[in-house]
């Protein structure tokens, strides 16, 4: 019924790990909670099930567990209804959790013959007698990827982790969608073994795809809740990117490659916990002494919450992938991985690979960006509200579970190879061969590309450097004896007030004026001018507002089609009798016609006829006169 | 160990005089009397003189920030390649990470824009965030392409490498992968055609925006990285795309290469002298160009051979 085997004990412990210092931060959460005991009640179901689902050995129990973890979350979203939009988002991740669990269940149904409580083993030996395995992947894909939030099915994440009380969103965001991850790895590898190349072409496409469209979207948000949220799906892309190398070496037969890119990709796994984890930490901070989830509220907090300012300043420099953060690590194993890709002899595919390269390093560019614009319009400048002048630093249970998880953060920089060592058991026990011995060749110092001619990059020496220089100056700077005066900020002779500094909407603005053609915002920009002129005005007012393609194009499209088909459904349902005698008539003539049509030589005349005829009797008899 | 660490000085003081060198070049075409080359140093001493002035609505991350700005950069120092035969260098220190480190000292740099709650930091910050978005993807592809055809991604040993040798069946995607590399070393040194150096108008102001408000040590701390930046880039276009000399004894090969240094150093004042500065959002198409030729050369290495 369970098994411990390292890849489930990988995930145990990176629950485990995100939930003590959540446990902290939830405890000092709590009094500002109504309902606290269906709080807590759905709270530890949340996390036990998590547990459950990474240990359980067959279908049954899995999907059991898979299924209590998305009904407490979902409740745990609903914790706090104060607003119509956050039953709206309960509904959609409602239809969404589903939609993936009816493909996981056809997925267990056909590989276990409908015997549910059979183990992993034994499913691999009836899907490999499967006729058609890609439609068994597509499933698995479809299962995992709308809980993950890969392209396209990524569209609940903004909508359900904002609503969600800070601390669920951490868990949601930070471990949830990585429960997600591990199936990924527990089925692709347990029970489809031997994979096409197009598998993994497929899941890199996705995930290439993802990190771009998260970061975009995270750029153009003033929700800081919803930003991180679209940071996730950028996160869970850059995962897939590593899963999906992974998967294309090893149908290649880089065998050792293919064990560097899955690393590299739990990895991540495990750097998107910490960080995201904490960033949802103080951005609920910020979020609960302020009110408000709209970052055009914020500013200057860094005065009055300098704890919470740092550890989302360390978050922050490790989720833009900047040396010598734990982000960068694995997002640096991620590209040497893909510029391993030289060696593969298939041209089209090594051309493909670069495209991925090149959304991989924008994603990491508008990363930066994205995260200057958080930073700095949160914690920097003068206070945009009322409610930001007078915030304080939370309590501190909060605070110990965000220092907690900083700590997190930096212990997975600092003990990189420990944390390399487990994941490299943990491939060898899905039967991949080991690499630990290459990455790390000559002690823990020098970390290497498994490439030939790879790069190295040696983390510890670059952070001990960095520091070393900087404490260096700021030591001289303090012996050197600058005179220091302080004064107000130069601004042209005028004085700097709250409304004269840059908001997020204008700090995105050159980026989303770039992107125009994908974002498609709607903008609302109201004047009052002065005597006519158009460049003198008394009062303005500038909204913008992106909705996501992906939301457009897919769900609303489907959306209307539906509606467009109830629309003649109903229309068909309520005709009144002399109606439905003309139906029948109708529908009589165009048999007799057709049949007319197909079993005697085909004429277009008497067809052109027929069709006249067809057309006059459907508008004297159906549609009537226009009233 | 010693030419190692010699170099590493040489390369750091020779920065402000490059950017005076190219300031001068400008004057010279312009027809004006142009500074003397040391300005940098006399800047550097005078503002080492003055006191700082800190604004008030400014934070923590003011008084740590410049120090941030110029450590990367020092680290990068010591992973270029070698400009001598035989001395020692960090061989494997990948693109990746220099690009990295790059990006860090950009990133507590628009940190600092928008900590003094002005509309000009925020101003550079915004444009230097989009900037710097653009170039990441062409820098980590124009970088691949080049070690690609040194054969090895740690850029000191691809140095070495390239100026053993050449890669003459390759010329083709060498020249694209050049172009690209020189219109980022433009794009981030902050060069005419993105960004004028020189003006304090808010229409061009990228980097300037960022650090009007910074004065006396701090703002002599931001002018050496912004120095040290530029030398950076130019040893690396001299490295890996002007690749002789190296080969040479000790002196001659030390004087080749700041002689390479200050052949950049001219090209940029030529093009500086001849281009008008691009509007912000024309910029995208340069740096586009930079990525197609990143690709291209890509693309050449790959499928041609060439």
């Amino acid at each position: 019924m369970f098994q411990f085997d390292t890849l489930s004990l990988i995930f145990v412990a990176l629950i485990i790990l995100a939930t003590i210092p959540n446990l902290f931060y939830s405890s000092g959460y709590l009094p500002h909670i109504e309902r606290k005991i269906h709080y807590q009640l759905h709270y530890f179901t949340f996390i036990f099930s998590m547990l459950g689902v990474v240990v359980s050995a067959n279908a049954l129990v899995f999907l059991f567990f898979w299924e209590l973890m998305s009904l407490t979350s979902w409740q745990l979203i609903l914790t706090e209804v104060k607003e119509k939009s956050t039953i709206k988002a309960a509904r959609f991740y409602f239809l969404m959790t589903h939609f993936g669990f009816i493909f996981l269940l056809l997925f267990f149904l056909i590989v276990t013959d409908g015997n549910l409580d059979i183990s992993f083993v034994d499913m691999k030996l009836i899907a490999s007698h499967f006729a058609y395995p890609t439609m068994l992947f597509f499933f698995l894909l479809l299962g995992f990827l709308s809980k993950a939030g890969a392209v396209p099915l990524h569209v609940w994440l903004p909508y359900a982790h904002p609503e969600a009380p800070s601390p669920v969103s951490a868990l949601m965001s930070g471990v949830m969608l990585k429960v997600a991850i591990y199936g990924m790895f527990r089925f692709l590898f347990d029970v489809l073994y031997p994979w096409p190349l197009e598998w993994g072409i497929t899941i890199l496409t996705l995930g290439a795809l993802s990190s771009l469209v998260g970061v975009l979207y995270a750029l153009s948000e003033h929700d800081i809740k919803a930003l991180l949220a679209n940071h996730s799906i950028e996160n869970i892309g850059i995962i897939l990117i590593g899963f999906g190398m992974g998967m294309i070496f090893d149908t290649l037969g880089f065998h050792i490659l293919s064990t560097f890119s899955f690393i590299a990709a739990l990895f991540h796994t495990f750097n998107h916990m910490s960080f995201k984890s904490l960033l949802f930490m103080s951005a609920g901070a910020v979020l609960h002494q302020t009110h408000t989830k709209n970052m055009e509220k914020y500013g200057g907090l860094i005065k009055a919450m300098p704890v919470t300012a740092l550890t989302f300043l360390i978050a922050a420099i490790s989720i833009s992938a900047l040396p010598p953060s734990n982000g960068f690590l694995s997002e640096w194993m991620i590209f040497q991985s893909m510029l391993s890709s030289s060696h593969i002899e298939n041209i089209s595919l090594k051309l493909s690979i670069l495209f991925a390269i090149f959304a991989l390093a924008m994603t990491g560019g508008l990363a930066i960006a994205c995260f200057v614009k958080a930073y700095g319009i949160t914690f920097l400048g003068l206070h945009r509200s009322t409610n930001a002048k007078y915030a304080h630093e939370v309590n501190f249970l909060m605070k110990s579970g965000m220092v907690l998880m900083a700590f997190i953060v930096i212990s997975l920089m600092l003990f990189t190879p420990f944390y390399i060592e487990w994941f490299d058991k943990a491939l060898i026990g899905l039967g991949h061969a080991s690499v630990y011995a290459k990455i790390f060749p000559d002690g823990i110092w020098n970390m290497h590309s498994i490439g030939i001619n790879g790069g190295i990059v040696s983390p510890l020496i670059l952070l001990f450097s960095l520091l070393g220089i900087t404490l260096l100056m700021m030591f001289s700077y303090k012996v050197f004896g600058v005179k220091t005066r302080i004064h107000n900020s130069w601004a042209c002779g005028y004085k700097t007030s709250p409304k004269t500094q840059y908001t997020a909407t204008g700090f995105a603005g050159p980026i989303r004026r770039f992107f125009n053609w994908l974002y498609k915002p709607n903008e609302h920009f109201i004047k009052q001018t002065i005597a006519g002129h158009e460049t003198k005005f008394s009062s303005s007012h500038y909204k913008v507002h992106v909705k996501p393609l992906f939301e457009k194009v897919f769900y609303e499209s489907v959306t209307n089609v539906i509606n467009f088909i109830s629309y003649w459904v109903y229309r068909l349902a309520h005709f009144e009798q002399l109606h439905y005698a003309a139906m029948i008539f109708n529908i009589m003539l165009m048999v007799l016609f057709s049949y007319r049509v197909f079993s005697n030589e085909f004429s277009w005349a008497t067809f052109v006829l027929e069709f006249i005829v067809m057309m006059v009797s459907i508008k004297i008899l159906l549609i009537g006169d226009k009233k | 160990m010693i030419l190692y660490l010699f170099s590493i000085v040489l390369l750091a003081l020779i920065a402000p005089i490059l950017l005076s060198y190219i300031k001068a070049t400008k004057m010279v075409l312009l027809f004006k009397r142009p500074i003397s080359v040391f300005q940098g140093y006399r800047n550097f001493a005078k503002l080492m003189h003055k006191e700082t002035i800190i604004s008030e609505e400014t934070s923590a991350i003011t008084t740590y920030a410049p120090f941030l700005v110029l450590s990367p950069l020092i680290v990068t120092m010591f992973f270029l390649p070698p400009i001598v035969h035989g001395g020692y260098y960090v061989s494997f220190v990948d693109a990746f990470t220099i690009t990295g480190l790059i990006s860090l000292s950009t990133f507590f740099l628009m940190l600092l824009g928008l900590d003094s709650a002005s509309a000009f930091g925020g101003i550079g910050s915004s444009r230097e965030a989009f900037i710097s978005a653009l170039v990441e993807p062409a820098m980590v592809l124009t970088l691949f392409s080049i070690s690609l055809m040194a054969g090895n991604l740690g850029m000191g040993q691809a140095g070495v490498n390239l100026a053993e040798h050449f890669p003459k069946e390759h010329m083709a995607s060498f020249l694209f992968a050049g172009i690209s590399f020189f219109i980022l070393l433009i794009a981030e040194n902050g060069r005419i055609p993105i960004d004028n150096p020189e003006t304090h108008l808010e229409l061009t102001m990228v980097h300037e925006a960022m650090i009007l408000d910074l004065s006396g040590v701090y703002l002599a701390i931001i002018e050496t990285a912004a120095s040290i930046k530029f030398v950076i880039f130019a040893s690396l276009f001299a490295s890996l795309f002007i690749p002789f000399g190296i080969e040479f004894s000790a002196p001659i090969a030390i004087l080749i290469f700041i002689a390479k240094l200050f052949l950049i150093a001219t090209l940029v004042a030529f093009l500086e002298v001849n281009t008008a500065k691009l509007r912000l959002f024309k910029i995208p198409n340069l740096l586009g160009l930079a990525i197609v030729f990143a690709f291209l050369s890509l693309i050449t290495f790959y499928v041609l051979g060439a």
